[in-house]
Protein backbone atom coordinates (compact mmCIF):
# COMPACT_ATOMS: atom_id res chain seq x y z
CA UNK A 1 0.00 0.00 0.00
CA UNK A 2 0.97 3.03 -1.06
CA UNK A 3 1.29 6.78 1.23
CA UNK A 4 -1.42 8.34 -0.73
CA UNK A 5 -3.46 5.23 -0.78
CA UNK A 6 -3.33 5.53 2.86
CA UNK A 7 -4.63 9.10 3.15
CA UNK A 8 -7.33 8.20 0.90
CA UNK A 9 -8.46 5.87 3.37
CA UNK A 10 -8.30 8.33 6.35
CA UNK A 11 -10.17 10.70 3.79
CA UNK A 12 -12.45 7.81 3.37
CA UNK A 13 -13.16 7.64 7.07
CA UNK A 14 -13.39 11.64 7.73
CA UNK A 15 -16.18 11.84 5.20
CA UNK A 16 -17.92 8.92 6.79
CA UNK A 17 -17.55 10.51 10.13
CA UNK A 18 -18.57 13.97 8.43
CA UNK A 19 -21.82 12.57 7.32
CA UNK A 20 -22.48 10.47 10.57
CA UNK A 21 -21.83 13.49 12.64
CA UNK A 22 -24.06 16.29 10.48
CA UNK A 23 -26.95 13.42 10.45
CA UNK A 24 -26.80 13.99 14.69
CA UNK A 25 -26.49 17.73 14.22
CA UNK A 26 -28.84 18.89 11.77
CA UNK A 27 -30.76 15.72 10.69
CA UNK A 28 -33.88 16.63 7.91
CA UNK A 29 -37.24 17.20 9.32
CA UNK A 30 -38.64 13.62 9.93
CA UNK A 31 -41.77 14.24 7.23
CA UNK A 32 -39.65 15.70 4.91
CA UNK A 33 -39.50 12.17 2.80
CA UNK A 34 -43.62 11.55 3.61
CA UNK A 35 -43.85 15.49 2.15
CA UNK A 36 -42.41 14.93 -0.98
CA UNK A 37 -43.67 11.45 -1.64
CA UNK A 38 -47.29 13.36 -1.24
CA UNK A 39 -46.08 16.27 -3.22
CA UNK A 40 -45.30 13.95 -6.28
CA UNK A 41 -47.50 11.65 -6.34
CA UNK A 42 -50.29 13.39 -8.96
CA UNK A 43 -52.30 11.70 -11.96
CA UNK A 44 -50.63 13.65 -14.04
CA UNK A 45 -46.47 14.82 -14.18
CA UNK A 46 -47.12 16.80 -17.28
CA UNK A 47 -47.35 20.22 -14.81
CA UNK A 48 -46.14 23.68 -14.33
CA UNK A 49 -44.48 24.11 -10.84
CA UNK A 50 -45.69 27.47 -9.24
CA UNK A 51 -42.74 28.43 -6.85
CA UNK A 52 -43.24 29.71 -3.51
CA UNK A 53 -42.05 33.30 -4.29
CA UNK A 54 -43.54 35.49 -1.26
CA UNK A 55 -44.50 34.16 2.22
CA UNK A 56 -45.76 36.57 4.73
CA UNK A 57 -47.13 36.49 8.18
CA UNK A 58 -49.22 39.78 9.08
CA UNK A 59 -50.72 40.91 12.88
CA UNK A 60 -49.28 39.56 15.65
CA UNK A 61 -52.84 37.79 16.90
CA UNK A 62 -52.43 39.00 19.99
CA UNK A 63 -55.50 40.85 21.63
CA UNK A 64 -58.02 39.66 18.86
CA UNK A 65 -56.46 40.92 15.97
CA UNK A 66 -56.51 38.00 13.19
CA UNK A 67 -53.06 36.29 12.00
CA UNK A 68 -52.54 36.59 8.61
CA UNK A 69 -50.20 34.29 6.34
CA UNK A 70 -50.41 35.24 2.64
CA UNK A 71 -48.58 33.57 0.51
CA UNK A 72 -47.19 33.80 -3.40
CA UNK A 73 -46.74 31.15 -5.64
CA UNK A 74 -45.52 32.09 -9.22
CA UNK A 75 -45.34 29.77 -12.37
CA UNK A 76 -44.52 30.33 -16.13
CA UNK A 77 -48.37 30.80 -16.86
CA UNK A 78 -50.00 31.94 -13.49
CA UNK A 79 -49.45 33.41 -10.17
CA UNK A 80 -51.44 32.16 -6.90
CA UNK A 81 -51.95 34.68 -4.14
CA UNK A 82 -53.32 33.17 -0.88
CA UNK A 83 -54.07 34.29 2.86
CA UNK A 84 -54.52 31.67 5.34
CA UNK A 85 -56.67 32.89 8.10
CA UNK A 86 -57.14 30.49 11.57
CA UNK A 87 -60.45 30.33 12.53
CA UNK A 88 -62.80 27.87 14.94
CA UNK A 89 -59.23 25.23 14.82
CA UNK A 90 -59.97 25.06 11.16
CA UNK A 91 -58.22 27.91 8.52
CA UNK A 92 -59.56 29.55 5.73
CA UNK A 93 -57.98 30.04 2.49
CA UNK A 94 -58.64 33.22 0.47
CA UNK A 95 -56.98 32.92 -2.94
CA UNK A 96 -56.57 34.78 -6.40
CA UNK A 97 -55.35 33.43 -9.88
CA UNK A 98 -54.25 35.58 -11.98
CA UNK A 99 -54.95 35.00 -15.15
CA UNK A 100 -57.58 33.17 -14.09
CA UNK A 101 -61.75 33.12 -14.51
CA UNK A 102 -63.18 29.86 -14.67
CA UNK A 103 -60.15 27.60 -13.55
CA UNK A 104 -60.54 24.31 -11.60
CA UNK A 105 -58.38 24.90 -8.23
CA UNK A 106 -57.72 21.77 -6.33
CA UNK A 107 -56.65 21.53 -2.66
CA UNK A 108 -55.08 18.34 -2.56
CA UNK A 109 -54.65 17.43 1.17
CA UNK A 110 -52.31 14.49 2.70
CA UNK A 111 -53.40 12.20 4.88
CA UNK A 112 -53.33 11.60 8.47
CA UNK A 113 -50.80 8.60 8.41
CA UNK A 114 -49.06 6.56 5.47
CA UNK A 115 -52.25 4.61 5.07
CA UNK A 116 -54.87 7.02 4.55
CA UNK A 117 -55.36 9.45 1.67
CA UNK A 118 -56.60 12.62 2.38
CA UNK A 119 -59.30 14.50 1.54
CA UNK A 120 -59.56 16.59 -1.55
CA UNK A 121 -61.71 19.75 -2.71
CA UNK A 122 -62.18 21.54 -5.90
CA UNK A 123 -63.86 24.86 -6.86
CA UNK A 124 -63.87 26.89 -10.13
CA UNK A 125 -62.61 30.33 -10.15
CA UNK A 126 -65.06 33.66 -9.98
CA UNK A 127 -64.54 35.29 -13.20
CA UNK A 128 -62.06 37.73 -11.37
CA UNK A 129 -59.72 35.01 -10.27
CA UNK A 130 -61.23 34.49 -6.77
CA UNK A 131 -61.75 31.19 -5.13
CA UNK A 132 -62.52 30.30 -1.30
CA UNK A 133 -61.83 27.12 0.40
CA UNK A 134 -63.35 27.55 4.15
CA UNK A 135 -63.59 24.87 6.83
CA UNK A 136 -60.49 23.17 6.11
CA UNK A 137 -58.40 21.16 8.81
CA UNK A 138 -54.67 22.07 9.90
CA UNK A 139 -52.45 19.73 7.89
CA UNK A 140 -49.89 19.26 4.72
CA UNK A 141 -51.73 20.65 1.61
CA UNK A 142 -51.01 21.41 -2.23
CA UNK A 143 -52.39 23.33 -4.45
CA UNK A 144 -53.35 21.84 -8.30
CA UNK A 145 -54.80 24.79 -11.01
CA UNK A 146 -56.16 22.11 -13.77
CA UNK A 147 -55.91 22.85 -17.39
CA UNK A 148 -59.08 23.94 -18.77
CA UNK A 149 -61.45 21.96 -20.26
CA UNK A 150 -60.60 23.87 -23.73
CA UNK A 151 -57.05 22.93 -23.69
CA UNK A 152 -55.73 26.67 -24.39
CA UNK A 153 -52.54 26.69 -25.48
CA UNK A 154 -51.04 29.14 -22.60
CA UNK A 155 -53.07 26.30 -20.06
CA UNK A 156 -52.74 22.78 -21.32
CA UNK A 157 -50.46 21.45 -18.26
CA UNK A 158 -51.79 21.37 -14.50
CA UNK A 159 -49.86 24.36 -12.20
CA UNK A 160 -48.86 22.60 -8.92
CA UNK A 161 -47.34 24.29 -5.78
CA UNK A 162 -44.73 22.57 -3.33
CA UNK A 163 -47.02 21.38 -0.05
CA UNK A 164 -47.33 23.76 2.43
CA UNK A 165 -48.22 23.28 5.83
CA UNK A 166 -51.90 24.96 6.78
CA UNK B 1 -13.23 -0.84 12.29
CA UNK B 2 -10.41 -1.49 9.48
CA UNK B 3 -11.26 -0.63 5.99
CA UNK B 4 -9.75 -2.92 3.47
CA UNK B 5 -7.91 -1.27 1.17
CA UNK B 6 -7.04 -3.44 -1.26
CA UNK B 7 -10.68 -3.92 -2.48
CA UNK B 8 -10.98 -0.64 -4.33
CA UNK B 9 -8.93 0.05 -7.44
CA UNK B 10 -9.80 3.74 -8.90
CA UNK B 11 -7.98 6.42 -8.23
CA UNK B 12 -7.88 10.33 -6.75
CA UNK B 13 -11.75 12.19 -6.39
CA UNK B 14 -13.75 9.62 -7.84
CA UNK B 15 -12.03 6.86 -5.07
CA UNK B 16 -14.01 4.77 -2.87
CA UNK B 17 -16.20 7.17 -0.04
CA UNK B 18 -18.31 4.64 1.39
CA UNK B 19 -18.47 0.98 1.41
CA UNK B 20 -22.35 1.18 1.46
CA UNK B 21 -23.44 -1.77 -1.14
CA UNK B 22 -22.80 0.87 -3.52
CA UNK B 23 -23.05 -1.27 -6.65
CA UNK B 24 -26.49 -2.88 -5.14
CA UNK B 25 -28.07 0.62 -4.61
CA UNK B 26 -26.93 2.06 -8.01
CA UNK B 27 -28.75 -1.05 -9.67
CA UNK B 28 -32.03 -0.22 -7.49
CA UNK B 29 -32.00 3.42 -8.19
CA UNK B 30 -31.45 2.68 -11.97
CA UNK B 31 -34.67 0.78 -11.96
CA UNK B 32 -36.60 2.90 -9.81
CA UNK B 33 -36.07 5.60 -12.19
CA UNK B 34 -36.92 3.76 -15.20
CA UNK B 35 -39.95 2.27 -13.60
CA UNK B 36 -40.54 5.96 -12.89
CA UNK B 37 -40.05 7.31 -16.78
CA UNK B 38 -42.35 4.61 -17.76
CA UNK B 39 -45.21 6.37 -15.73
CA UNK B 40 -45.10 5.01 -12.51
CA UNK B 41 -44.56 7.59 -10.46
CA UNK B 42 -44.94 5.52 -7.12
CA UNK B 43 -41.41 3.94 -7.78
CA UNK B 44 -39.66 7.21 -7.00
CA UNK B 45 -41.08 6.80 -3.56
CA UNK B 46 -37.50 4.64 -2.75
CA UNK B 47 -35.58 7.24 -4.29
CA UNK B 48 -37.13 10.06 -2.50
CA UNK B 49 -36.03 8.41 0.94
CA UNK B 50 -32.18 7.51 -0.83
CA UNK B 51 -31.46 11.24 -1.97
CA UNK B 52 -32.94 13.34 0.59
CA UNK B 53 -30.74 13.50 3.22
CA UNK B 54 -28.00 14.51 0.39
CA UNK B 55 -30.73 17.34 -1.13
CA UNK B 56 -31.19 18.50 2.64
CA UNK B 57 -27.76 19.30 3.34
CA UNK B 58 -27.17 21.37 0.06
CA UNK B 59 -29.79 23.57 0.71
CA UNK B 60 -28.74 24.25 4.53
CA UNK B 61 -25.65 23.87 3.16
CA UNK B 62 -26.40 27.56 1.84
CA UNK B 63 -27.86 28.46 4.96
CA UNK B 64 -31.43 28.26 4.13
CA UNK B 65 -33.62 27.92 7.26
CA UNK B 66 -35.56 24.75 7.94
CA UNK B 67 -38.56 25.99 6.60
CA UNK B 68 -37.16 27.23 3.38
CA UNK B 69 -34.77 24.33 2.94
CA UNK B 70 -37.58 21.34 3.13
CA UNK B 71 -39.75 24.22 0.41
CA UNK B 72 -36.65 24.27 -1.52
CA UNK B 73 -36.04 20.20 -1.38
CA UNK B 74 -40.05 19.49 -2.37
CA UNK B 75 -39.88 22.00 -5.01
CA UNK B 76 -37.18 20.50 -6.74
CA UNK B 77 -38.48 17.16 -6.81
CA UNK B 78 -41.49 18.63 -8.31
CA UNK B 79 -39.47 20.21 -11.17
CA UNK B 80 -37.74 16.59 -11.50
CA UNK B 81 -41.45 15.50 -12.72
CA UNK B 82 -41.12 17.24 -16.07
CA UNK B 83 -37.78 16.69 -16.64
CA UNK B 84 -37.88 13.40 -16.11
CA UNK B 85 -37.80 11.62 -19.28
CA UNK B 86 -34.33 13.47 -20.21
CA UNK B 87 -32.84 12.07 -17.00
CA UNK B 88 -30.04 9.10 -18.27
CA UNK B 89 -28.53 7.55 -15.55
CA UNK B 90 -28.89 7.44 -11.34
CA UNK B 91 -25.76 9.82 -11.62
CA UNK B 92 -27.08 12.21 -13.67
CA UNK B 93 -30.13 12.37 -11.16
CA UNK B 94 -28.11 13.17 -8.58
CA UNK B 95 -26.60 15.53 -9.67
CA UNK B 96 -29.64 17.37 -11.43
CA UNK B 97 -31.45 17.39 -7.97
CA UNK B 98 -28.37 18.96 -6.55
CA UNK B 99 -27.65 21.21 -8.90
CA UNK B 100 -31.87 22.49 -8.84
CA UNK B 101 -31.50 22.42 -4.98
CA UNK B 102 -29.01 25.11 -5.01
CA UNK B 103 -30.07 26.81 -7.60
CA UNK B 104 -33.61 27.08 -5.31
CA UNK B 105 -31.31 28.02 -2.22
CA UNK B 106 -30.06 30.83 -3.90
CA UNK B 107 -33.61 32.35 -5.27
CA UNK B 108 -34.76 31.41 -1.75
CA UNK B 109 -31.87 33.55 -0.07
CA UNK B 110 -33.09 36.10 -2.73
CA UNK B 111 -36.61 35.93 -1.63
CA UNK B 112 -35.63 36.12 2.07
CA UNK B 113 -33.94 39.70 1.67
CA UNK B 114 -36.54 40.66 0.00
CA UNK B 115 -39.05 40.11 2.18
CA UNK B 116 -37.35 41.41 5.03
CA UNK B 117 -36.77 44.99 3.12
CA UNK B 118 -40.30 44.98 2.78
CA UNK B 119 -41.37 43.84 6.43
CA UNK B 120 -41.94 47.15 7.65
CA UNK B 121 -45.53 46.46 8.54
CA UNK B 122 -44.85 42.76 8.84
CA UNK B 123 -44.10 41.20 12.10
CA UNK B 124 -43.24 37.40 11.79
CA UNK B 125 -41.06 38.07 8.13
CA UNK B 126 -37.89 36.64 9.83
CA UNK B 127 -37.41 33.37 9.75
CA UNK B 128 -35.17 30.98 12.46
CA UNK B 129 -31.78 31.91 12.56
CA UNK B 130 -29.05 29.92 10.35
CA UNK B 131 -27.94 26.61 11.49
CA UNK B 132 -25.97 25.88 14.47
CA UNK B 133 -22.44 26.74 14.18
CA UNK B 134 -21.08 27.11 17.82
CA UNK B 135 -20.11 24.33 20.26
CA UNK B 136 -22.28 21.67 20.24
CA UNK B 137 -21.93 20.59 23.91
CA UNK B 138 -24.53 17.79 23.37
CA UNK B 139 -22.74 16.05 21.43
CA UNK B 140 -21.17 12.85 21.47
CA UNK B 141 -17.35 12.30 21.94
CA UNK B 142 -16.75 10.68 19.01
CA UNK B 143 -18.95 13.46 16.98
CA UNK B 144 -17.03 16.62 19.32
CA UNK B 145 -13.35 16.09 18.28
CA UNK B 146 -14.67 16.92 14.72
CA UNK B 147 -17.14 19.03 14.88
CA UNK B 148 -14.69 21.30 16.67
CA UNK B 149 -12.67 21.10 13.67
CA UNK B 150 -15.10 21.45 11.27
CA UNK B 151 -16.12 24.87 12.85
CA UNK B 152 -12.62 26.01 12.37
CA UNK B 153 -12.95 25.67 8.50
CA UNK B 154 -13.79 28.72 6.16
CA UNK B 155 -17.52 28.69 5.56
CA UNK B 156 -16.88 27.68 2.27
CA UNK B 157 -14.71 24.65 3.10
CA UNK B 158 -18.13 23.69 5.20
CA UNK B 159 -20.67 24.28 3.09
CA UNK B 160 -18.53 22.08 0.70
CA UNK B 161 -17.47 18.86 2.38
CA UNK B 162 -21.09 18.65 4.03
CA UNK B 163 -22.49 17.70 1.40
CA UNK B 164 -19.54 15.91 0.04
CA UNK B 165 -20.18 13.97 2.70
CA UNK B 166 -23.34 13.23 1.79
CA UNK B 167 -22.94 12.06 -2.01
CA UNK B 168 -22.74 8.10 -2.03
CA UNK B 169 -19.72 6.74 -4.16
CA UNK B 170 -21.46 6.31 -7.22
CA UNK B 171 -22.62 9.32 -7.61
CA UNK B 172 -19.70 11.23 -6.88
CA UNK B 173 -17.89 12.20 -10.16
CA UNK B 174 -20.92 14.03 -11.39
CA UNK B 175 -22.10 15.55 -7.81
CA UNK B 176 -18.74 16.68 -7.15
CA UNK B 177 -18.87 18.66 -10.87
CA UNK B 178 -22.18 20.38 -10.03
CA UNK B 179 -21.03 21.06 -6.75
CA UNK B 180 -17.94 23.11 -7.72
CA UNK B 181 -20.43 25.17 -9.74
CA UNK B 182 -20.41 28.62 -10.57
CA UNK B 183 -16.89 28.17 -8.77
CA UNK B 184 -15.47 25.49 -11.73
CA UNK B 185 -12.52 27.85 -12.75
CA UNK B 186 -10.61 27.43 -9.39
CA UNK B 187 -10.23 23.69 -9.47
CA UNK B 188 -10.90 21.09 -6.84
CA UNK B 189 -11.74 23.07 -3.78
CA UNK B 190 -13.35 20.08 -2.37
CA UNK B 191 -9.57 18.68 -2.62
CA UNK B 192 -7.97 21.44 -1.01
CA UNK B 193 -10.94 21.86 1.83
CA UNK B 194 -10.48 17.62 2.92
CA UNK B 195 -6.54 18.07 3.04
CA UNK B 196 -7.13 20.73 5.38
CA UNK B 197 -9.44 18.90 7.60
CA UNK B 198 -7.18 16.25 7.62
CA UNK B 199 -3.94 17.92 8.56
CA UNK B 200 -5.91 19.08 11.75
CA UNK B 201 -7.77 15.84 12.73
CA UNK B 202 -4.50 13.97 12.43
CA UNK B 203 -2.65 16.73 14.39
CA UNK B 204 -4.88 16.13 17.35
CA UNK B 205 -4.44 13.14 19.97
CA UNK B 206 -8.12 13.63 20.50
CA UNK B 207 -9.08 12.00 17.23
CA UNK B 208 -8.99 8.22 15.84
CA UNK B 209 -10.35 7.35 12.27
CA UNK B 210 -12.56 4.83 13.87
Amino acid sequence: MTDSQDLNDVDAAILKQLRATYARVDPPPADLDMRVQFAIELENIDIEVARLSEDLIVGSGARGTERMRTITFDSESVTIMISIIERDGQVRIDGWLAPGGGRRVELRMAGTSATTRGASRTVTTEETGRFVFDGVDHGLAQLVVHPRADTGVDSATAVVTPPLML
Amino acid sequence: MGRDAETTSSSGAERAVYEDASADRRVRIAECLERAQAGEIGALNEVVTELNPLLWHAARAEGLTVDDAVDVVQTAWLELLRRLDEIRSPQALTAWLVTTVRRGAWRSTRRRRREQAEATEVLAAVPDPSPPVDDRLDLEEQHRVLWRHVLSLSERCRALLRVVAMVDRPDYGEVSVALEMPHGSIGPTRARCLAKLRAALLADPAWSPG
